[in-house]
């Protein structure tokens, strides 16, 4: 019985250490920028931050022969995308049509950020809608 | 599903590291499956079983209910 022992190279633990760091980074660089009147520095921090870290984070497991990802991480991410989505779609399919119809019979009046929150949900589902069919059709 | 993970992985003298490492997956993913928190792909059930030697059905058997 043989064992391929992986004990160089990138582990799991080091992985996801760098990801919250470099990300880490980015989210205090924001607010150190904001606090300091640097707001164009502590935006370019937040998106460097933001870049890298999601870039390490997708490209690591696939360059990297240690196990940083599996399908238990994958079911667990697919759980989690249900059950988001399906939380989203019941309350958008609930109140959306609902607050639409009070809105044009005037009983309520809807602001930009409600209007732009119902835009971002619709957007959401067409996405996850596309998505979905990526996914069908290249499996 | 129920398994005798544990009891093989110890009989061989393995952790739960080495065990993922032969099989590919992360020491969390085996504890969680020794736990019986997760079930394996039909891809990692044959790779476990391969590992150890045996079948399938060996290894894991299906809840009572």
């Amino acid at each position: 019985m043989s064992v391929s022992q992986n004990t160089t190279g990138l582990t799991r633990r080091t992985y996801e250490r760098i990801v919250y760091a470099i990300v880490g980074t980015g989210i205090v660089g924001l607010f150190a920028g904001m606090l300091v009147g640097q707001q164009l520095a502590g935006t370019v921090v937040y998106l460097l931050g933001c870049w890298v870290g999601g870039s390490i984070a997708v490209l690591a497991p696939k360059l990297s022969d240690a196990p940083l990802q599996d399908e238990r991480d994958n079911a667990l991410h697919n759980r989690a995308s249900g059950l988001t989505m399906g939380l989203t779609m019941m309350f958008g399919l609930t109140v959306i049509p609902a607050l639409y119809v009070l809105d044009e019979s005037g009983h309520v009046e809807l602001t930009g950020t409600v209007w732009g929150a119902i835009w971002a949900a619709s957007a959401l589902f067409l996405l996850y809608g596309v998505s979905l069919g990526i996914v069908k059709h290249r499996r | 599903m129920k398994n005798d993970l544990p009891e093989r992985r110890q009989e061989a003298g393995l952790s739960q590291s080495d065990l993922a490492d032969a099989v590919g997956v992360t020491r969390q993913t085996i504890n969680a499956i020794e736990r019986d928190r997760y079930d394996p792909s039909l891809e990692l059930a044959f790779a476990l079983a391969d590992h150890f030697d045996c079948r399938i059905e060996d290894v894991f058997a299906p809840d009572a209910d």
